[in-house]
């Protein structure tokens, strides 16, 4: 049997970070991950990395506007971390090689963000995301780390409150194996695939959230969803911000630059909430197109600017619309983007499992709060995986190995061959388009209470129904419908948090806007959500927030 | 209704034969390869296996062979397949080894990724700041950056399929990111390393990697630029260099390919002596013999030029 001091489970951005930290201090680590590190979702980020570089800037400048674009719900020593540390990071990134965009005096080429006083995302053309996890694997590769690809970890080994390891489904061979450690990082990405409608990858399921809903641990603020509000119309491909950031403009379908309404000041640049809740506004007020969207404006410039700053979004006009973004508008609609939620962890990136560190999307420490800017997602993996890859590798140092648990291989043993023998009716894709269609519709871009309690009950008869599922395929090899029956189990659950979350939390802030409670109210709600498993009920605890250094205002821009 | 024929195989059913099997599909305009493989597999045949993940063709999973070209199954419109070709036909990569349906082993291919040492080598203390480069000298390995892993190129190669040892187009490209990027000290060594065997000069020049990359990663172009590279840096003394020297150095004396003593310079007298008599007999065959005679061209002029011009562009190409 395999046995590690660290494993890391998700081999993206934050996992490869963790990693590499984990084995700098000389623990021996292992990435887990259902696909190769190199397809994690990382690769899909666009735009840019934030860190305060510039004369002018500084970390507290690139502190303020994070905490103001949260609504004040971040938790401000988390983001004093993380943007102190924006440098150091964006610099070791460039010593370990990524090709950041240069001008030609040899400075990093920069670009203004949504919701940022200065320009201060950096950039890889508009791969960034791809150039840094193209990085981060190459360091895998020199460390020689040890991954175990395509390994799809299904539930923690915990006992009391205490990691010891993971059970996992290898899906090229079809076995069900334990990896035992002193110590774990989840790293799991992304979980928006609840939603019908979201730019995130098929594979985003939030199965860490899953794991560690099911161990007995908190998730946090998980009523706080982005929506990216260009999406391309029809299949949600990404336009990135930095094509709004670069010159773009949204018009409406009467071709009103309609953002002088919503953001007089910052425009087509104001934060992400309020952008998409304006587009979404005009298309609910009847000025949209029908289909329900409105049109992104790239002509002024031109074919040969498009191509050289935002060569993917030229490329996805064409390929996944048909569309000349030189000549035409590109059709956008707000989509899924991002979980501000996640599993809960302190300052630090600890879980409230002992031995647990959480990073990365999957992950609430809390630096994105409400709302998140663009550009502080890379950030939040590179800086907060380090930080937790130290803090296990330490951990790991001072713990005997766990023993192995078979019952926990047998419960794990159990499930897939459950699932691999039921004959039930219920198909799981019907099911998960079921489920998205009732959340977008119920806690999307606007929320009232009754929308909710219909999402919400929608989403518990899905979860009924998916005990009478049918998978189809006996195989052992690469069984497809097995992993998506494993991610539904996840995925369900998570949409039912989100939605119970959302339900109880009476007020708007952030990305939670709802038409029923319109005004952000820091008297009763300025704190943080918990939610806890408790049998098959949802427990709900409060936090207070914690603010150091910039007290709440009102946030227009 | 598209009749879409897939290319399947299982090592534990039908003894791993490969089959073809064949589904009806609705294939309208916006419905990529990718939607009709998700469709058969959640409404008609589960056992379906291919690897998917971002449906936005930046992750690589879904690299598959559409009607006989390398491609990625999300960013491939079907109904456009079938009114070019007439059918939906899809296989799993070429040059790899199928271990279920379109699902193809991507260990050979990691390999040769890591063969070629693919991580920034930095001699001496790291700046305190950024790197000191600029963007002519960043924009040199752009060609090669982009490169999602997907296997289209490793798909397709020609060379590849001669010779299942070369590195192949994905390793050698990934290879030109660093042997191109100034901040990288090992430049020597890696073009070293990349002129052996199985290397920089197997490819057969036949373009195809840079024609089905989905990224616009050119690596044909990226194992020129290492040629040329690895020539300048005195590495001379190579097959494959001395054989393009030989090239070189003909076209300038003579202005074209004098193949006799191309192949001398090239391979050396001995060689080239154990194998006269087959040269000039397979020349008998064809009709094609190499001209033996020191021809120069009459208008060398002209050659000048040609000259003058490459010289140009490669500086030009080179910043």
């Amino acid at each position: 049997m395999p046995k590690h001091d660290v494993v890391v489970i998700g081999g993206g951005l934050a996992g490869a970070s963790a990693a590499l930290e984990a084995r700098a201090r000389g623990a021996d680590v292992a990435i887990v991950t259902k696909l190769h590190p190199a397809r994690s979702h990382s690769v899909a980020a666009m735009g840019g990395v934030n860190a305060a570089l510039e004369e002018g800037d500084s970390w507290e400048g690139h502190a303020f506007d994070t905490v103001k674009g949260s609504d004040y719900l971040a938790d401000q020593d988390a983001v004093e971390i993380t943007c102190r540390l924006g440098k150091e990071t964006v610099l070791r990134m460039d010593h370990w090689g990524t090709p950041f965009s240069r001008d030609e005096q040899g400075r990093m080429a920069h670009r203004p963000f949504g919701g940022h006083g200065m320009p201060r995302a950096y950039f890889a053309g508009d791969r960034t995301g791809l150039a840094l996890m193209q990085t981060s694997l190459e360091q895998l590769f020199k460390a020689n780390a040890t991954i175990y690809e395509e390994v799809m970890a299904i539930d923690l080994v915990v006992h009391d409150n205490r990691f010891q390891g993971v059970v996992a489904y290898d899906v090229k061979s079809g076995e069900v194996l334990e990896i035992p450690a002193k110590a774990g990082v989840m790293c799991t990405g992304p979980a928006g695939r609840m939603y019908a409608k979201t730019t995130n990858a098929l594979t985003c399921t939030g199965d860490g959230l899953g794991m560690v809903w099911r161990a007995g641990g908190a998730l946090k603020d998980m009523e706080f969803v982005q929506f990216h509000p260009t999406t391309l119309h029809g299949p949600n491909v990404l336009i990135t911000e930095a094509a709004r950031g670069d010159g773009g403009i949204m018009l409406n379908a009467r071709g009103e630059r309609f953002m002088t309404k919503y953001a007089p000041k910052l425009l087509d640049l104001a934060p992400r909430d309020i952008t998409s809740r304006a587009i979404q506004t005009e298309v609910n007020e009847g000025r949209g197109h029908p289909g329900g969207y409105v049109d992104l404006d790239l002509t002024m410039m031109g074919e040969a600017k498009i191509r050289e700053r935002l060569p993917e979004v030229w490329e996805f006009a064409e390929k996944f619309a048909g569309v000349n973004a030189a000549k035409e508008y590109v059709p956008i609609e707000p989509g899924q983007h991002y979980i501000m939620g996640g599993i809960a962890t302190d300052t630090q990136g600890a879980t409230t499992i002992k031995g647990l560190w959480a990073a990365g999307e999957c992950a609430c420490v809390s630096l994105h709060g409400a709302n998140r800017l663009g550009g502080n997602a890379l950030l939040e993996c590179l800086v907060y995986g380090k930080i937790t890859g130290g803090h296990a590798a330490e951990f790991s140092k001072k713990q005997p190995a766990p023993p192995p648990s078979p019952p926990a291989l047998q419960a794990a043993q159990r499930k897939v061959d459950t699932l691999l023998k039921a004959k039930g009716g219920e198909n799981v894709q019907r099911l998960k388009d079921e489920m998205g269609a009732a959340m977008v519709e119920g806690v999307g871009v606007f929320r009232e209470e009754d929308g909710m309690l219909r999402a919400l009950t929608a989403v518990r008869q899905v979860k009924k129904r998916a005990q009478a599922l049918a998978v189809g395929d006996p195989g052992k090899r690469f069984n497809y419908a097995l992993v998506e029956a494993l991610e539904m189990e996840n995925l369900i659950s998570l949409a039912e948090v989100i939605a119970y979350s959302a339900l109880l939390r009476k007020e708007s802030r952030g990305a939670h806007s709802r038409t029923d409670f319109p005004q952000r109210d820091d008297a009763e709600w300025l704190k943080h959500t918990l939610a806890w498993k408790r049998g098959e009920e949802i427990a709900v605890t409060y936090e207070p927030v914690r603010v150091t250094i910039f007290p709440p205002k009102e946030r227009t821009y | 209704m598209t009749k879409v024929r897939v290319r399947r195989q299982d090592p534990d059913k039908r003894g791993g034969k490969p089959y073809l099997q064949t589904y009806e599909v609705d294939t309208p305009k916006g419905k990529t390869v990718l939607d009709v493989l998700r469709e058969v597999r959640s409404s008609k045949d589960p056992t379906l296996g291919f690897r998917c993940s971002c449906n936005s063709a930046i992750c690589g999973s879904c690299g598959m062979r559409i009607n006989g070209q390398a491609r990625l199954a999300c960013s491939t419109q079907a109904q456009a397949m079938v009114d070019e070709f007439g059918e939906l036909l899809i296989e799993p990569l070429g040059n790899m080894r199928p271990v279920k349906d379109l699902v193809v082993d991507m260990g050979p291919f990691w390999q040769s990724v890591m063969a070629v040492k693919p991580f920034l080598q930095h001699k001496g203390k790291e700046p305190a700041g950024l790197y000191p480069v600029n963007k002519a000298q960043m924009d040199f390995t752009k060609i090669a950056r982009d490169c999602i892993f997907c296997g289209s190129c490793v798909s397709d190669c020609t060379s590849l399929e001669a010779n299942p040892q070369y590195l192949g187009p994905a390793a050698l490209a990934k290879a030109f990111k660093f042997a191109g990027d100034p901040r990288d000290d090992t430049t020597k060594e890696r073009l070293l390393n990349y002129s052996k065997a199985h290397g920089i000069w197997d490819c057969d020049t036949c373009l195809y990697c840079n024609e089905v990359c989905p990224m616009g990663v050119k690596p044909m172009d990226a194992i020129l630029h290492m040629r040329e590279m690895a020539i300048e840096a005195g590495l001379v003394h190579t097959q494959g260099a001395k054989h393009a020297l030989a090239f070189y150095d003909t076209v300038m004396e003579y202005g074209k390919v004098n193949e006799a003593f191309t192949a001398v310079n090239s391979l050396g007298v001995k060689m080239v002596s154990r194998n006269v008599a087959r040269i000039f007999a397979g020349g008998a065959v064809t009709g094609k013999r190499p001209a033996v005679l020191k021809e120069r061209l009459a208008s060398m002029g002209q050659v000048d030029k040609l000259k003058r011009l490459v010289k140009e562009s490669r500086r030009k190409h080179r910043g």
